[in-house]
């Protein structure tokens, strides 16, 4: 279940305002509670929104990591990491 | 007894609002809503019945239903903070939903119900700009367009055509305004954005070659063309064709009034009307 919690919290910045400020101030703390891997958590507070892609990430939730501008997250950076994933023609990452 | 009055389909880009209380009510937006609108009055409704995606806000991955109808009094929105977005209560019918939900139920459609719920942009920007008063009851009827496997376009045609069948059996006079609301080509956040925005749209010929089918009232075409492969080649939220799909099925595949394309997103507003 673990992408899904990684899906999870991304609405939850949408609903959670308190969850949302906390992941503005000490991102490390706030996931610290939640059933990620190590793998993940890393991924997340490094903003790495390409790599979380391609394990299986719903890029619409993971938009709202921009949106809020947590873990290093801009539009503007979210835009560049993500367009950087090489896909196939219905959006699958490729090697 | 309640008859279908007309169809319509309809964007609901979440900056929609936010772009037209800063341009103005005769920037494009405002002006192609402000057509629907004139349009919508004109038919006089008891009621909308609106074929929407959500977008994992009303349901989650923790319990996603292909179908589901609203079932309340009303339902309130937004739940997902569009920009300069006011909070709206929207009357509903309680007692037609769950009578459209058992009359589909019956006839082959197995269709979840949410109650105590709320909506996203997808529901309430259209109603913001169509309906602002909110006067007009609406009963929201999810499609699940996002998340793969979606839904054949022949299995939403068909339900389309169950629910008009529901429509038409309940016993009071209404007029009921069909709709249909979603891209025909969008990507959200995904690596198909076009650069320095957070969306895109990956297949500008298939919006175009919808809005041909759709003028040309070629559904049987549109249908066989709308495969999952091709909406999900459009963009990650390229499912939200189904949602106009149903509308028409709902609508007896009639020919448009007339369908007005923003190619830049990847969308259009269509109206259809002959009563």
């Amino acid at each position: 279940m673990s992408i899904f919690a990684v899906n999870h919290l991304c609405r939850e910045l949408l609903r959670d305002h308190v969850f949302r400020a906390a992941m503005k101030s000490d991102p490390a703390k706030a996931l610290e509670p939640l059933d990620l891997t190590d793998e993940e958590k890393g991924r997340l507070l490094a903003g790495d929104v390409g790599t979380l892609y391609r394990m299986g990430v719903n890029a619409f939730l993971m938009n709202y990591l921009a949106r809020f501008e947590v873990c290093g997250l801009n539009q503007h950076i979210y835009n560049q990491r993500m367009r950087s994933v090489k896909v196939d023609e219905i959006g699958c990452p490729v090697p | 007894m309640a008859q279908i009055v007309a169809g319509f389909g309809v964007p609901h880009t979440p900056i929609f609002p936010h772009f037209v209380k800063r341009d103005g009510p005769d920037c494009e937006t405002g002006r192609l809503f402000a057509a629907q609108r004139e349009q919508l009055t004109a038919t006089r409704p008891d009621l909308i019945v609106m074929f929407d995606t959500d977008h994992l806000n009303t349901f989650f991955l923790d319990n996603l239903p292909i179908f589901a109808v609203g079932i309340d009094r009303s339902f309130k929105a937004p739940n997902d903070e569009p920009r300069d977005m006011p909070d709206y209560v929207v009357p509903s019918m309680v007692d037609v939903a769950a009578h459209v939900r058992s009359a589909v139920i019956a006839d082959g459609f197995d269709v979840a119900m949410t109650q105590s719920y709320s909506v996203d942009h997808s529901v309430i920007v259209p109603l913001h700009f169509l309906t602002p008063n909110m006067e007009v009851p609406v009963i929201p009827f999810f499609v699940s367009g996002h998340v793969p496997p979606l839904p054949s376009a022949q299995r939403c045609h068909a339900l389309g055509r169950a629910v008009a069948r529901a429509i038409e059996s309940w016993p009071a006079p209404l007029r009921v305004v069909i709709m249909g609301s979603g891209s025909f080509s969008l990507e959200v956040g995904g690596p198909r954005m076009a650069p320095g925005r957070s969306d895109g749209v990956p297949d500008p010929d298939w919006a175009m070659r919808v809005v041909k089918l759709l003028e040309e009232q070629n559904i049987e075409r549109l249908i066989a063309e709308s495969t999952q492969h091709q909406l999900l080649k459009a963009g990650n939220v390229g499912g939200e064709l189904l949602n106009w799909i149903t509308m028409l099925g709902a609508i007896d595949d009639r020919k448009p009034t007339y369908v007005a394309m923003q190619i830049q997103n990847g969308h259009a507003y269509g109206v259809w009307r002959w009563n």
